[in-house]
């Protein structure tokens, strides 16, 4: 698959040109058709009070989107980030009063780095170098952060407005605008930047995607696979704490389960996006453009009074979709 | 020296019999814990509470034995128990609604093998989407509320007893074991299953009808999680969205506790039958010692991580050593 990469910067024939215009541009226009027909079905779509609400609705998925994107470029898959996503908001808004509000920031990222490194830890000490058996180990952790979360809560939500300190950090995450943008839609620039800069200017970014492209030849080659691929789990656990936080400063709560069905919605915006689950291809760029899609979808279902069941079935529809048309491509 | 050699011989042990080892370990446990574990009625109540996910690891198997993974069945679980209940309570008969439901667990293993085998998708990630989807017809067709059966002769499918010992529901059980081990050991295309998940170019180059086989495992495994639908929904009488959560990840874990490989061509039938039987004594103990349910959770995810750790682990030196 890296080989391909390369390949397609020397010979641009006219499939290639076919083929990425179809992998980048079927999103946007997904995305155009969208807006169009909702905004004429519905013309509440366009206002501006919708727009932030879609800005602020972008910041939780879109973190844990982007810190998976490493994962699947790198060739493996991490279902842990919704046992993740609720260990740490139950674990940050608790730390508010006794450590302050940076304190628990801090702590709460911390965390989140923490139990993604555990999960590479666990796969490299496992041999596991399959994708099937990612998934197990990670979906087994999952059960074990989201249990840890609901005893650490007692199973009980607990609510910011109840807290006894300053909150006022997590008040301007949730709320806060600078200009048109909100805070949290600043901290996703911010955090695309910096990402974007690591995939494709430093060096360990682009051990990344040999790593997923084949990882035998790029372990023959002298790359440190087993780097990378501790990498690509702590940058996961990392993003996934950050968009803990977004998360629950937007709903001014956080419950033990808050984290349930992220990993499957982050998993779809990425695939949405048209990064390849074979690993090895790929940009954050895209998950961006596969988060907007999806969440514009659900915005629209919402405006269009869809039931969320059938948009439950739908997002599941179009995981399927998508998968299918990605292999397609590579056939 | 001699220590090391005792430590590899153990862990080879560890690997290669981890379920039994497990389920004696649990045992051994129970013996000094002053509950009533070791009563008839408990035992029987164990066996029947694990039938159900035994009936579905036995279609898994054969998927997993062609080299696929099917994480659908949940959804499948659900969905076909759903129909039942509903086409019952729409006056049509019993035998026709479970039919129904056992067609639809057909046409979603279809579908499913279609995708995965004639279109050369990532089995885990599309059967994943796919079990999404029938989670969320399943939501919507019953507002995701339990929906009751209004058909008395339902619940009798399941709970009724033979000679007032052995449940329905274990019954079925065992039929189902028996013809996936039938199946599996003694005719062609079982044993073309073993040769596809082994080394799938030797299987075609040997004249193996590689796609036609490997989607039928697809096809079978979700006849199997539709008939554990309906045997669920006829041993609680209801049918709701909510019960197949995790059913998927247990199944398939409890398949590859009892030996079968994510790699394909390894296993069997009775493998995966003890290898359920590990989540179903450790459920039923930990229910008897009074643990806690959060606890439990840990228990399972922490169980879960090990033995799909110690499967990878001994891939892993199976690959250093040849």
């Amino acid at each position: 698959m890296a080989e391909r990469i390369w390949n397609m910067k020397e010979q641009i024939n006219f499939k290639n040109v076919i083929q990425t215009v179809f992998r980048d541009y079927l999103v946007l226009a997904a995305i155009a058709l969208l807006v169009i027909i909702t905004s004429i079905v519905e013309p509440k779509f366009l206002t501006t009070g919708n727009m932030t609400n879609i800005m602020r609705q972008f910041g939780p998925l879109i973190m844990v989107a982007l810190g998976m994107t490493f994962v699947i470029i790198g060739g493996f898959i991490d279902l842990s980030v919704s046992g993740i996503l609720s260990l740490v908001a139950v674990v940050t808004i608790s730390l508010i009063e006794p450590l302050g509000q940076v304190g628990a920031l801090i702590v709460g990222i911390c965390l989140g780095t923490f139990c993604g490194y555990l999960n590479s830890v666990l796969i490299l000490a496992s041999g596991a170098m399959k994708q099937a058996e990612a998934l197990f180990i990670t979906y087994g952790m999952s059960t074990v952060y989201g249990a840890l979360a609901l005893i650490y809560s007692g199973g009980r939500t607990k609510q910011m407005s109840l807290v006894k300190a300053n909150t006022s950090i997590y008040k301007t995450i949730g709320t806060g605008t600078v200009g048109i943008l909100s805070v949290s839609f600043i901290m996703f620039l911010v955090c695309l930047l910096l990402l974007y800069i690591f995939q494709n200017k430093t060096y360990m970014g682009r051990t990344i995607y040999l790593t997923g492209g084949n990882k035998t030849a790029a372990e023959l080659a002298g790359i440190h696979i087993r780097r990378s691929i501790t990498l690509i789990y702590t940058i996961s656990g990392l993003m996934t704490a950050l968009g803990a936080i977004v998360l629950f400063s937007r709903v001014t709560a956080a419950s033990p389960v808050i984290g349930k069905g992220y990993e499957t919605n982050a998993i779809l915006a990425v695939v949405v996006g048209g990064t390849t689950l074979i690993g090895g291809n790929g940009s954050v760029l895209r998950t961006v453009l596969g988060t907007t899609l999806v969440i514009l979808l659900s915005n629209c279902l919402n405006l269009l009074g869809v039931s969320v069941y059938m948009q439950y079935m739908m997002k599941g529809a179009i995981l399927v979709l998508a998968i299918w048309l990605d292999s397609r491509k590579q056939l | 020296m001699k220590n090391i050699n005792i430590g590899k011989k153990l862990l080879n042990i560890a690997t290669k019999q981890k379920a039994v080892l497990a389920i004696i370990v649990i045992l051994v446990i129970m013996v000094f814990s002053k509950t009533n574990f070791y009563t008839a009625y408990n035992l029987f109540d164990m066996i029947k509470s694990v039938s159900i996910l035994m009936i579905l690891a036995f279609g898994v198997t054969l998927v997993l034995v062609a080299g696929g993974c099917d994480l659908s069945i949940g959804g499948i679980m659900v969905v076909s128990g759903i129909v039942t209940i509903k086409l019952m309570n729409a006056n049509i008969p019993m035998w026709i609604s479970i039919l129904a439901a056992l067609l639809v667990g057909a046409i979603v293993g279809a579908i499913n093998g279609y995708l995965v085998v004639y279109q050369g998708t990532e089995p885990f990630i599309i059967t994943l989407g796919m079990g999404m989807m029938l989670t969320g017809i399943a939501q919507q067709l019953t507002d995701a509320h339990p929906i009751p059966c209004n058909n008395p002769n339902f619940v009798k499918l399941a709970n009724d007893k033979l000679f007032n010992i052995i449940p329905n529901l274990v019954i079925v059980m065992i039929a189902v074991f028996f013809i996936i081990h039938y199946i599996l050991r003694y005719t062609s295309f079982g044993r073309n299953c073993y040769a596809i998940g082994g080394d799938y170019e030797v299987a075609k180059y040997s004249g193996i009808n590689v796609l036609p086989t490997k989607a039928m495992t697809f096809v079978i495994c979700g006849i199997t999680a539709a008939l554990g639908g309906v045997m669920l929904s006829s041993m609680l009488n209801s049918g709701s969205s909510t019960y197949g959560d995790t059913t998927a990840l247990v199944v398939n874990c409890g398949v590859v506790v009892g030996g079968t490989s994510f790699a394909g061509g390894i296993g069997s039938a009775p493998q995966s039958a003890i290898g359920l039987l590990v989540f179903g004594v450790l459920q039923n103990s930990m229910n008897m010692l009074g643990i806690d349910a959060y606890v439990q959770q840990i228990i399972q995810g922490i169980v879960i991580v090990a033995i799909i750790c110690l499967d990878c682990y001994g891939r892993k030196r199976k690959r250093e050593t040849v």
